[in-house]
């Protein structure tokens, strides 16, 4: 009888072909983006969006070249903070889609653009038989073809906006498995350090670099008089960065005009440069470039 | 995965016709000895097809639909973008009537951009436009689906 190395191909499944098929396409992609960096808090509500989106502002205007991939496929908002509106159309040929252009010339990705309407959750079917085995399968595959069947182009960064969970790196490492580096992000609540703090552990354990902490949120600054004040009553995030052993790259206040929606073709940064908050953001890009410049 | 007829020492070979969805739950794949004619079905749960499917690879072949740019997205995420659907090469000039668009719905959506595929093929086959119920039971006798 025949062994399996004397059967030619897989019987006309095409599996293996379709698998190498679909690794060759992603690999076509992310070898045209320089950095691949990952922005993730391991909780929700730290301003991840709002951040991600201003640090790709800072770069853009510093004259790179800059991708946001939405990866909170359930909460997205990147979309929506840089301008793209939801019911744009979608340039879709057989080389893939045409990301959205957000203020800045910023290429987005987003489950919010492959969305009927702006209200619209992702629903992966209408049936009940979607469980939560085949929501978190569809999620991967999702992920990865909003990497692979994007037309990123040529890109210095690609900033991916990760959803709360620390757990949610795993997939992002197993599509890009050359990222640059993360960031974490934290607010000063202790709970939000608590949960930070978990994130920051499995990254070093698991390899992955780190770039350093962000502290968001970490005064309150008056959008007329441009005063800071405290907001939240915490421990200090730079002891939680030595304790874990990375740097700590910023502190960054909480400024009502941060996260609001770009309708004038701006974003916070964009026009607000030399604000308290405008500069605590350059000095996190600066902090990237700084760590992307040592590591290269 | 490779499968081998005993009698002929021959491997055998993937039905492109022959996935099909069994109650809501399993799915067959069916193989068939091109020498001697013998099928044989792999019969699988769907937590075994999730490995295939997260790899987001089809059964018994790839498709226009399958290797069209987020087709998995296109054909999985309900009421998704029109664009998205348009984007992926697929029969466009067919119509589908409410009780066959209802039909298809209810096979497993893990396998309905197969199912979707293969009564497409069928269609186009018999030079049919129009795919209805009666249409559907002639795919449902001929590959059991």
């Amino acid at each position: 009888m025949k062994t399996y190395e004397d059967l030619a191909g897989d019987g006309g499944s095409n599996i293996v072909e379709q698998v190498q098929s679909l690794g060759v396409k992603l690999r076509s992609r992310l070898d045209k983006i320089k950095y691949k960096i990952c922005l993730m808090s391991g909780k929700g509500g730290v301003g991840k969006s709002s951040v991600t989106a201003n640090i790709a502002a800072c770069l853009a205007d510093k004259g790179f070249s800059v991708g946001i991939l939405d990866a909170d496929l359930n909460g997205p908002s990147i979309a929506h903070l840089l301008g793209v509106a939801p019911d744009a159309k979608l340039e879709v040929d057989e080389t893939g889609v045409e990301p959205g252009h957000g203020v800045h010339g910023i290429k987005i990705m987003s489950m919010d653009m492959l969305l009927s309407n702006p209200d619209q959750p992702v629903m992966w079917t209408e049936t009940p038989e979607a469980t939560a085995v085949w929501v978190s399968t569809m999620e991967s595959t999702a992920l990865r073809e909003l990497v692979a069947d994007t037309k990123w182009g040529e890109l210095d960064f690609l900033l991916v906006d990760m959803p709360p969970g620390s757990d949610r790196i795993d997939n992002i490492r197993s599509l890009i498995p050359e990222l640059s580096g993360v960031v974490e992000i934290t607010i000063p609540s202790p709970l939000s350090q608590h949960i930070v703090s978990k994130s920051i552990t499995k990254n070093n354990k698991m390899g992955v670099p780190v770039i350093g902490l962000i502290e968001n949120m970490a005064t309150y600054v008056c959008p007329h008089c441009d005063k800071e004040g405290t907001l939240f009553e915490g421990e200090d995030v730079n002891e939680l960065s030595t304790r874990k052993g990375i740097p700590f790259i910023g502190k960054i206040p909480f400024d009502t005009r941060i996260s609001r929606k770009t309708d004038s073709g701006g974003l916070f940064y964009v026009e607000n440069k030399d604000s308290v908050t405008g500069k605590a953001i350059e000095g996190v890009a600066d902090a990237i470039l700084t760590f992307i410049k040592q590591k290269s | 995965m490779k499968f081998l007829c005993i009698p002929c020492d021959e491997q055998m070979q993937t039905q492109v016709d022959g996935i099909m969805p069994e109650e809501n739950k399993n799915l067959a794949m069916k193989f068939k000895c091109n020498k001697c004619g013998h099928s044989i079905a792999m019969l699988t749960n769907k937590f075994e097809t999730e490995f295939v499917s997260k790899l987001g690879v089809e059964m018994g072949g790839s498709s226009a639909e399958g290797t069209a740019p987020m087709g998995v997205l296109s054909s999985s995420l309900a009421e998704g973008k029109e664009e998205l659907k348009k984007g992926a090469p697929s029969a466009d000039d067919l119509i589908w009537t409410e009780e066959a668009q209802q039909r298809i719905k209810r096979v497993p959506f893990f396998v309905r951009n197969m199912a979707k595929k293969t009564v497409i093929n069928f269609a186009l086959e018999r030079g049919v436009t129009t795919i209805d119920a009666k249409l559907m039971d002639e795919v449902r006798e001929k590959v059991g689906m």
